[in-house]
C-alpha cells in the first residue's frame, strides 16, 4: 500500500503548506504590520504609524476632555526634532516629562493624532546605569 | 581587604585539590579506560530497549482494550502481532545474553 | 567582599575553561580519571558560583552601596525580601543567577546520573562546561557585578510596582525554566557526540525537561497576574516581546515532550526530537538575550546593554554547533520504524507538534520582523495583537480540539467503527455545552463558542479517560471505587498527570477565552453622588480620601457596588504617589465573583482637582479560571514527575544489565 510509504513525510510536508498558505492569508487580509518611527524620521510617512519617543513638557490639555497635548522626542537625543502629538485615552501611571513612550497614530498637519488608548510607556531604565 | 583574598584563596586551593581528587587517589591507575560500551554492549541495548517497547505495546493494547477504547476485532487483529513481536524480542534478548556469556568462556573469542 | 567574588567568579571561569577542554580530551582519548576529574571541575563551579553569590547577597543584606550594584538597585527603605529579590534585578545579577543555576543544575545532573550513565556523562561534561564558560566569561570580562565605588549616601531603590511578592517570584521561575532546558540539549548534544543511537539520553533528562516546562509555565503565570493586578491596564498579556520570549521556549518544549514519548514507544522522530531540543534551548538563551539586551522595542527593554551581541554571538555558535552534530550523526538517527497510520495516537502527537510548532515559528517571526523589516527596509515594522490572536486562534484552537482527540485514539491505528463508540459521549456533551452556551448568549462571539465546545469536548475526553480507567481498575483488583482511582493513577503517573495538565489547559483556554472575548468594557466621568451600570452591576460614587502610606500618599475614590438590589460591597480605586521615586503607580479595584469566576475590574483612569473621577470598568467573564488553571498545571506536572519504582526498576534492569555483562 502506498501509505506504508511513510505518510508522516506527507503528513509534514501538507501542513508546511498550510501553514505558509494561512501565513500568507493573513498577511495579505491584514496588511503587513505598524512602521516603528521615531519624530526624526516620523516626516513623510502617511497612514498609521508607531511613534517612539521621550516625552518633552509642557503637558496641557485633558485626555479626557479634548486631548493631552505634548511632544516627543528621540531617544536617543542625538536629533533635536520634537514632534506634537495629541492623544485620548488611558493615560498610564509611568507617564511624565521624560519618560520613554510608544503611541500609535497617524501625522496630520504637522501633529501626530494618536490613536485613543495606544499610549504605553516603557518601564523606566533605572536597572542599568546610564550609558550616555 | 585581606580577608576575602584569605578566603578567595583557600576556596581556590580547596577547589583545585577535590579536582584533582582522581589523579591523587589514584596516582598509578592499572586501568584509566573510560567504559564504554562496545558494539555487542550497543546491540543488547538496542535489544533491551525494543524488548521493552514490545512489551509496553501489549501492556498498553490490554489497557486499552479493558477501558473500551479498542473493540474486541481490533484487539483480536493487534494482539496477535505484537504478541509475537514481543516473544522475537524476547528471544533475541536472552539469545543476546548467552552469547555474552559463552563468547566469555571460549578461548577463541573475536 | 567584592574581591572575594570577583575571584571567586575567575576561579569559576578556570574551572568550567578546564571542564571543557579536560572533558573534551578524556571524552576523545578515553580517559577515566581524566573524564571524573573534568565532572569534578563542574561541581567545583557550583560552589565557587555560590560563593560569588552568597557574596553578592550579603552586601544586599547588609545595605553595603560600595557595590556599584547594590547601590543601583536598592536602597536603605527598601524591605530586606526586596532587598534580597533585587540580586536579579539588573543584568549582571541576573547573568550570576543563571550561572548559579546552571553550574547547580549540572552538579546535580552529574552527581544523579554518575553511576549510569558513565559514557554519555563524559560527553555531557564538556557541553555544560562550555556554555557555562559563556557565561562566566561574561560576569568576569564584560559584565561583573562586583564593581566598587564610594558608597553613596542612598540607593537608587526599586520601582515601586515591582514591589510586589509576584515580582520575587516570576524570574527565578523563569531562570528555573529557561536554565533547566540546558540539561536535555547537553544530554543530546552529549549523545551525538558519543555515537550512540539509543534513547538513554531521553530517558535521563525526561523529568529535568518536565520540570523546566513546569517552572516556565509558572513563572509565565505569575507574571501576567502581576501584570493584571498591579500594572492594571485589565489585561496580563500584551504580546510584548519579552512576554513572548518565554511563551516561545515553553511552546517548544511542550512539543519536545510530546514526541519523546513517541521516541520512547516507537523509536520513531528521532532526528525530529533532536531538532526540537535544540530549538527550545535556543529559543530558551534567545529569550534572556531579548529581555536583557534592549535589542527590540518593547516596553521591558533596558537601555542598550554591551552584552547583546556577545549573546547573539553566542546563539549562534550553539545553533550551528548543534545543527552541525545533528548533520555528522543523521546516518545513525534515523530510524526504520514509520508511522503506520494517519489515524492514531503517533499521529495526533505528530499533529500537535506541528501546530506547535508553527505556533512557535510564527511568534518568533512576529518578534524579530521589525529587526528584519529595519535591516531590509530601513524603517522597523512592528505587528501587534491582530497578527498574534490570529495566529493564536488559528493553531491554538486545532490544538486544543488535539488534546480532546488524542486520549480517544490507541496506539498504532484506530478502526473507525471502535472511534465511533468513544467519540460518542464527548461529542454529545461538546453539542449540549455549545446549545448551553449559546442559550446564555456566548453566541456573540463565534470564537468564543468554538473554544468553549471544543473546551467541552476535551473535557468530556479526560473525564471518561478517569472513568473507564478507574472502572477497569476496579474490576481488576475489586476493592472500592476511591482505591481503584488511586491505584490507577499511581500506576500511570505520566499519562494521568498528563490529563490533569490538559485539564488545566481546558480552564486556561475557558479563562482567556471568557475574559478577552466575553468582556464588558465601559468608561466614564462620574462626580461624587452619581453612579454607572456596567454588566448589571451598578457602581455609584459615594467618596474620596486620601492616605498617607509607608512610603506614599494614596488617593482613593470610594464606590458601593450593587446587582439590582443587592449590595455587593465597596471597591476603592485609586492611584498611589511615591515622593521619593516621583512616581505614581495606578492601583485597581478587583471584586472576583468565586461563583462565576468573573471580575469586576475598576480603574480610576484620571482623578481631576474637582474630585470628578474617569472610571474605566471592565466585567470579565472567566478570568479567575486562568489562575485556578496554574494550582491544576502544578498538580498534574507533579503528578507525572513523581518518581516511579517500578519504572525505575524496569530501567535498572535494561541499562545494568548491559552494563554488567561488560564488567565481566
Amino acid at each position: 500500500m502506498a501509505r506504508k510509504r511513510n505518510p508522516a513525510r506527507l503528513v509534514i510536508a501538507l501542513s508546511v503548506a498550510g501553514v505558509l498558505a494561512v501565513f500568507l492569508l493573513y498577511t495579505s487580509i491584514a496588511g503587513g504590520g505598524t512602521p516603528s518611527l521615531s519624530p526624526s524620521t516620523l516626516a513623510g510617512h502617511t497612514g498609521r504609524v508607531s511613534l517612539a519617543g521621550a516625552v518633552v513638557g509642557p503637558l496641557t490639555g485633558d485626555a479626557h476632555r479634548g486631548g493631552l497635548h505634548f511632544r516627543v522626542k528621540d531617544i536617543n537625543g542625538k536629533a533635536a526634532a520634537t514632534t506634537a502629538v495629541v492623544y485620548t485615552g488611558s493615560v498610564p501611571d509611568l507617564f511624565k516629562v521624560g519618560s520613554h513612550i510608544v503611541v500609535d497614530g497617524s501625522l496630520r498637519n504637522g501633529t501626530f493624532v494618536a490613536v485613543p488608548g495606544t499610549l504605553v510607556t516603557k518601564c523606566p531604565s533605572k536597572y542599568t546605569p546610564k550609558k550616555s | 581587604m585581606n580577608i576575602a583574598l584569605v578566603l578567595a584563596a583557600l576556596l581556590a586551593v580547596g577547589l583545585v585539590l577535590y579536582v584533582a581528587r582522581p589523579f591523587l587517589r589514584e596516582p598509578e591507575a592499572a586501568d584509566d579506560a573510560l567504559e564504554t560500551p562496545g558494539e555487542d554492549e550497543l546491540r543488547r541495548l538496542a535489544l533491551a530497549e525494543e524488548r521493552d517497547r514490545a512489551l509496553q505495546a501489549l501492556r498498553e493494547l490490554e489497557f486499552d482494550h479493558r477501558t473500551g477504547k479498542v473493540s474486541d476485532e481490533d484487539y483480536r487483529a493487534l494482539v496477535g502481532p505484537l504478541r509475537r513481536a514481543a516473544a522475537e524480542a524476547l528471544r533475541a534478548v536472552d539469545a543476546g545474553r548467552e552469547e555474552a556469556a559463552g563468547g566469555e568462556h571460549a578461548p577463541d573469542g573475536p | 567582599m567584592a574581591e572575594l567574588g570577583r575571584a571567586a567568579l575567575v576561579l569559576t571561569f578556570g574551572l568550567v575553561v578546564y571542564a571543557l577542554v579536560a572533558g573534551v580530551y578524556a571524552a576523545m582519548a578515553r580517559r577515566r580519571r581524566l573524564a571524573r576529574s573534568a565532572q569534578n571541575a563542574l561541581l567545583a563551579a557550583f560552589i565557587s558560583t555560590a560563593v560569588a553569590a552568597g557574596v553578592l547577597w550579603a552586601a544586599f543584606a547588609r545595605k553595603d552601596f560600595s557595590f556599584v550594584y547594590v547601590a543601583n538597585h536598592s536602597a536603605l527603605k527598601l524591605p530586606l525580601a526586596y532587598r534580597l529579590s533585587a540580586f536579579w534585578g539588573g543584568q549582571e545579577g541576573s547573568l550570576l543567577l543563571w550561572l548559579l543555576i546552571l553550574t547547580g543544575f549540572s552538579a546535580a545532573a552529574v552527581l544523579l546520573d554518575r553511576r549510569a550513565t558513565r559514557e554519555l556523562l563524559a560527553w555531557v561534561t564538556p557541553v555544560l562546561g562550555g556554555v557555562a564558560c559563556f557565561f562566566a566569561f561574561m560576569l568576569v570580562f564584560v559584565a561583573s557585578p562586583f564593581g566598587t565605588q564610594v558608597a553613596p549616601a542612598d540607593g537608587a531603590g526599586l520601582n515601586p510596582s515591582l514591589q510586589n511578592p509576584y515580582m520575587l517570584a516570576h524570574p527565578p521561575m523563569l531562570y528555573l525554566g529557561y536554565v533547566g532546558l540546558t540539561i536535555p540539549w547537553a544530554f543530546g548534544m552529549g549523545a551525538l557526540l558519543s555515537g550512540r543511537t539509543d534513547e538513554r539520553w531521553i530517558v535521563a533528562t525526561r523529568r529535568w525537561t518536565l520540570a523546566a516546562w513546569m517552572f516556565l509555565g509558572i513563572g509565565q503565570l505569575l507574571g501576567s497576574h502581576w501584570a493584571y493586578v498591579e500594572v492594571g491596564w485589565g489585561g496580563y498579556y500584551a504580546w510584548d516581546p519579552v512576554e513572548n520570549a518565554a511563551l516561545m521556549p515553553w511552546l517548544a518544549a511542550t512539543a519536545f515532550l510530546h514526541s519523546v514519548m513517541i521516541q520512547e514507544k516507537r523509536g520513531m522522530l528521532r532526528v525530529w526530537n533532536m531538532l526540537l531540543v535544540i530549538l527550545a534551548f535556543a529559543l530558551s538563551l534567545f529569550g534572556t538575550f531579548l529581555t536583557r539586551s534592549g535589542v527590540i522595542n518593547s516596553i521591558h527593554s533596558f537601555t542598550q546593554s554591551s552584552i547583546g551581541p556577545w549573546f547573539l554571538g553566542f546563539i549562534g555558535v550553539v545553533v550551528a554547533f548543534s545543527l552541525t552534530l545533528v548533520f555528522w550523526r543523521l546516518p545513525l538517527l534515523r530510524s526504520k520504524t514509520k508511522l503506520e497510520s494517519l489515524v492514531s495516537r503517533e499521529a495526533t502527537f505528530l499533529y500537535n507538534n506541528l501546530l506547535l510548532v508553527a505556533l512557535t515559528l510564527t511568534i518568533l517571526w512576529g518578534v524579530t520582523f521589525p529587526i528584519l523589516s529595519e535591516a531590509v527596509r530601513g524603517t522597523a515594522i512592528t505587528v501587534s495583537k491582530p497578527y498574534y490572536n490570529f495566529f493564536l486562534r488559528s493553531f491554538g484552537l486545532p490544538l486544543l480540539l488535539l488534546m480532546g482527540i488524542g486520549p480517544l485514539v490507541p496506539w498504532r491505528r484506530a478502526s473507525l467503527r471502535s472511534l465511533e463508540r468513544t467519540f460518542l459521549w464527548p461529542l454529545g456533551i461538546a453539542v449540549a455545552a455549545g446549545v448551553v452556551v449559546i442559550a446564555f448568549g456566548g453566541g456573540s462571539s463565534k470564537v468564543g463558542l468554538i473554544t468553549y465546545t471544543f473546551a467541552a469536548f476535551v473535557a468530556a475526553s479526560i473525564g471518561l479517560e478517569f472513568v473507564r480507567g478507574t472502572r477497569a481498575r476496579h474490576a481488576l483488583t475489586g476493592g472500592s471505587w476511591v482505591v481503584a482511582f488511586g491505584g490507577l493513577v499511581a500506576r500511570n503517573r505520566r499519562r494521568y498527570g498528563g490529563y490533569v495538565v490538559h485539564a488545566a489547559i481546558v480552564l486556561l483556554a475557558v479563562g482567556i477565552a471568557g475574559s478577552s472575548l466575553y468582556q464588558t468594557v465601559r468608561e466614564q466621568k462620574l462626580q461624587r453622588g452619581q453612579s454607572m451600570t456596567v454588566a448589571g452591576y451598578t457602581l455609584a460614587y459615594r467618596s474620596f480620601q486620601t492616605k498617607k502610606g509607608p512610603n506614599s500618599v494614596e488617593s482613593r475614590a470610594l464606590l458601593a457596588v450593587s446587582r439590582g438590589k443587592h449590595s455587593l460591597g465597596t471597591l476603592d480605586p485609586g492611584k498611589n504617589f511615591y515622593p521619593v521615586e516621583q512616581q505614581t503607580s495606578n492601583e485597581v479595584a478587583i471584586r472576583p465573583n468565586w461563583a462565576t469566576g468573573e471580575d469586576l475590574y475598576v480603574i480610576a483612569d484620571q482623578i481631576d482637582a474637582d474630585g470628578s473621577v474617569y472610571f474605566k470598568v471592565l466585567v470579565k467573564p472567566a478570568v479567575n479560571l486562568i489562575w485556578l488553571a496554574g494550582f491544576v498545571f502544578v498538580l498534574g506536572s507533579v503528578i507525572a514527575l513523581w518518581p516511579d519504582a517500578r519504572e525505575e526498576r524496569r530501567l535498572a534492569e535494561r541499562y545494568g544489565t548491559a552494563g554488567a555483562a561488560v564488567r565481566a
